[in-house]
């Protein structure tokens, strides 16, 4: 089984970047975000994660399947947050202006009554969680396409973490392709023997049961080759002393501009959101639909 | 090792700048008035959630359970790996299933990798790998649910912190049991609060049932399952615990996050993720730990 990084080579300001200052970018951004749920707020910074998105010049054939995923979830829970309860963990908006009662409609053997307040703020709210879901999402989603995976290692130990685990994330990446391929042998093997993944019978426990034939060998011969990869290490005398990598990362001009500019932001939002600014808004045509 | 100090010593350091920081927060939104207790109170309950397990760490810090030497990294990074595959696989791959939502199996490797090998290979395999599952789906980075991965593994390696896989799970129960007797006393003296579907006062009683009967459950399950093996207990409960606090955590995470109402957060997040992982952890990850005691029974290692 082929496995392949979705990262491809691409010559852009975002790639340029050093990944260090855009995951602590895209820390503080959503850290920031997370603090306001006025829709004008929201915009700022759905444009600032569309720029950083479309900066990084990604296909629509290769961001597809995963657009139309992530969009269905978030949908799904705009949609599912508008219809049971109050969203923003009840200190989003306080007060409710009726437009429109659907309901209560009667179960017939429970006897439980559901309705529905179609409320001005509820309407708003909706709209923007869905801004503000969409401002986080489209700035995870660049991360997979435009960060080389041989660099996770030697990012996250600039960002502090210890050696060994650092070298362990390498090492990780590294099993990867090894992994797929040992799968598909496994699958075959499998298959010569007269397992059959694609027809599991039985209930759902026999189901999940029947998967153990392609889990087991591979996770066991995995763990079993790694008695030779520690023998090696410790031959060479690994965690003895401190670690260089052959990628060395350099943080360059841009790279500070933008971390200033995260901090800022985060500075900025956390301030913002003490004072009491930047909560629910709702607009006054909405209101008067309400109460008119 | 002077390795092993100097990060002892950090995090002892960064122990005391979280608390100091939680005591600034609290401290000022007490002054200022109230309301703002709530803005706070996700990095609050973080950092009270991150200062527990420090503590437990540094209460512990002697245990073997901790070490971090070429073996530990070199299962991490396995684990990392295995999880991460097997999540691109089963997510990306059509299974041919009817119940298409309840296959995942995958969540065994942290489960597993956690228990016979440590809380912080555990950490690792669920937070890393599930950071490289992601990634090969092309999905993004999330950090709460790579975190929640992360506390599915963590929870499973603290059988290592007892003598004996027994007395962890007399541990375990008495936890529960403690839980149990708190919860009731609690809807005992205030029954009626804000219901989570509509948001007004209601009778707690259903839910608190619910909890009651769980709890039990729990409790009965483990000699159940101790009758046929303590591993077979010991694997199930606390991998049971792993993944309900794990998923747990990242649902809570997305109300803060998202603004989820608790009801989406419970329907949309919890259950569809904590329900079959649960399924697939119970069947999958003592058929795991079974074959690999099988080899280390072979090869003495």
């Amino acid at each position: 089984m082929l496995i392949a990084w979705r990262y491809r080579e691409r010559d852009t300001i975002i790639q340029r970047l050093d990944p260090r200052a855009r995951i602590i970018f895209m820390l503080a951004t959503l850290f920031s975000i997370i603090q306001f749920w006025d829709l004008r707020i929201m915009v700022v910074f759905l444009a600032i994660s569309v720029t950083q998105y479309a900066l990084a010049r990604l296909t629509w054939r290769e961001t597809r399947r995963v657009w139309i995923l992530v969009s269905f979830i978030i949908l799904f829970m705009t949609i599912l947050t508008f219809l049971t309860g109050r969203g923003g963990v009840d200190y989003a908006y306080h007060e409710e202006h009726l437009i429109r009662r659907l309901g209560p409609l009667s179960l017939p053997i429970v006897g439980w009554q559901i309705g529905l307040n179609i409320t001005a703020e509820k309407t708003i709210f909706a709209l923007s969680q869905l801004t503000r879901m969409y401002a986080i999402t489209i700035m995870a989603l660049t991360i997979p396409y435009t960060v080389d995976p041989s660099l996770y290692g030697v990012t996250f130990r600039g960002l502090g973490l210890p050696d060994k685990f650092a070298y362990a994330m390498d090492l990780a990446f590294r099993f990867v392709p090894t992994l797929g391929r040992d799968f598909s042998i496994t699958l075959d093997a499998q298959r010569a023997r007269g397992y059959e993944v694609e027809k599991l019978s039985g209930g759902i426990v026999a189901q999940i049961r029947r998967l153990a034939p392609l889990l087991v060998p591979v996770t066991i011969n995995a763990i079993v080759g790694a008695e030779d990869i520690i023998d090696a290490m410790d031959l060479r005398a690994f965690g003895v002393g401190p670690r260089t990598w052959m990628r060395r990362l350099t943080y360059r001009r841009a790279d500070v501009v933008l971390i200033a500019a995260g901090a800022l932001i985060f500075l900025a939002s956390t301030v913002l959101a003490f004072m009491g600014i930047g909560k629910l808004w709702v607009p006054a045509a909405l209101l008067r639909l309400a109460t008119g | 090792m002077t390795t092993g100090r100097a990060t002892s010593n950090r995090a002892v350091v960064w122990l005391v700048v979280l608390v100091v920081f939680v005591v600034l927060m609290v401290l000022a939104s007490v002054l200022t008035s109230g309301d703002k207790i709530q803005g706070i109170a996700p990095i609050g309950v973080t950092a009270i959630g991150l200062i527990v397990v420090f503590v437990i760490h540094l209460a512990t810090a002697r245990s073997d359970a901790w070490e971090v030497g070429t073996r530990q990294v070199v299962y991490m990074a396995i684990g990392a790996a295995l999880y991460g595959v097997f999540n691109y696989i089963f997510n990306t791959i059509p299974m041919p299933s009817v119940s298409q939502v309840a296959l995942r199996p995958s969540i065994c490797i942290p489960v597993f990798f956690g228990y016979a090998f440590g809380p912080v290979v555990g950490f690792f395999t669920g937070a890393v790998g599930n950071i490289l599952g992601d990634f090969l789906t092309g999905w993004g980075v999330y950090p709460a649910w790579d975190i929640a991965n992360g506390l599915i593994g963590f929870i499973p390696g603290l059988v290592m912190l007892f003598a004996n896989k027994k007395r962890s799970l007399n541990f375990l129960t008495g936890l529960v049991a403690v839980l149990i007797i708190i919860f009731a006393v609690l809807i005992y003296m205030n029954p009626r609060v804000p219901g989570p579907w509509t948001g007004e006062i209601e009778d707690f009683s259903f839910w608190a049932w619910a909890f009651l009967i769980g709890g039990v459950v729990v409790i009965v399950g483990r000699f159940v399952l101790e009758r046929v093996g303590v591993d077979l207990a010991a694997i199930n409960l606390w991998g049971t615990l792993g993944i309900i606090i794990g998923i747990g955590f990242a649902a809570i995470a997305d109300i803060w996050i998202n603004g989820y109402s608790f009801a989406t957060a419970i329907i949309g997040e919890f259950a569809p993720a904590a329900g079959p992982n649960i399924l697939n952890s119970m069947i999958l990850s003592p058929i795991l730990l079974a074959a690999y005691q099988a080899i280390t029974a072979r090869t003495g290692r």
